[in-house]
């Protein structure tokens, strides 16, 4: 009985094709719980409430041994952005990072 | 019902609203149950034997009848925020469902429990009319806001302080 974290991530794989995914087993090994991040093109002009529910349906095999799914998080690419572009000119004119601990 | 709304204190000390909302609420929102289930569809209430001992998920292929959907309608609307959880607000039986009750008691919302943990039936109706497979769910204003993942990040956010108000003063 159980999931394996490798089962949660091939589904939301084939289904919601993320760009990024992070499934965590935090059932502390029988394979019942687990939290997730998710970034995805899916969820684009979606509530949260339906980026959610994108989720449970894409696991909907596995929620019927899953205890708990928690989904940390489920945002377009775009909300995602790992990498903010720098901009200069924002850098420039607020100071934001001090450079001493003062 | 609607009075305690009204009823709640917003000034009381927490201790106050602790005690007062767990005698006010707990024996309403099981009468509600029962009366609303036993006399609308002519159901029995059982107690699931295995409601005590956990957990979600598993089997999920209750049938939603009409009369069960109508049922779970009124229940969602019998307050202006309805949570639907493991236990109770006093003795939450699940830490998600617990983590929900904290955010509300934090907000002083005044807010019905409903054990999904005694009422097997009303447990699996709702997963389908809420198109949720987990719990707890919380409704506010008669919708189905979110589970405890949702309903986290719209308190850091503020939203859930906005849904509530609106739904409050509606």
């Amino acid at each position: 009985m159980g999931v394996t974290k490798e089962q949660v991530e091939a589904s939301l794989t084939s289904k919601l094709n993320p760009v990024h995914l992070e499934v965590i087993d935090t059932s502390g090994g029988c394979g019942a719980s687990f939290a997730v991040e998710i970034v995805s093109e899916e969820f684009e002009g979606k509530r949260l409430v339906e980026r959610h529910r994108i989720v449970n349906a894409a696991l909907e095999e596995e929620m019927k041994e899953i205890h708990a799914l928690s989904i940390k998080k489920a945002q377009t690419p775009q909300q995602w952005n790992p990498t903010p572009p720098q901009d200069s000119s924002a850098t420039t004119t607020t100071p934001t990072t001090p450079t001493t601990d003062a | 019902m609607a009075l305690r709304s009204v009823k709640t204190p917003t000034l009381t000390p927490p201790g106050v609203v602790f005690i007062s909302s767990s005698i006010i609420n707990k024996p309403q929102s099981l009468r509600f149950v029962s009366s609303s289930l036993a006399v609308r569809s002519n159901l029995k209430l059982k107690p699931s034997p295995h409601a005590a001992k956990f957990r979600c998920s598993a089997s999920s292929s209750a049938s939603l009848t009409p009369q069960l959907r109508d049922t779970l309608e009124k229940l969602v609307k019998s307050e202006k925020v309805v949570l639907f959880m493991k236990g109770t607000r006093d003795f939450p039986m699940c830490g998600f469902s617990n983590t929900v009750v904290q955010i509300l008691k934090t907000l002083n919302v005044p807010f019905e429990d409903v054990n999904i943990l005694e009422n097997e039936m009303v447990r699996q109706g709702l997963k389908e009319y809420s198109s949720w497979p987990t719990f707890p769910q919380l409704y506010i204003g008669g919708e189905f806001f979110g589970g405890c993942d949702i309903t986290l990040e719209a308190f850091q956010s503020g939203e859930l302080q906005e849904a509530v108000e609106r739904a409050m003063c509606s």
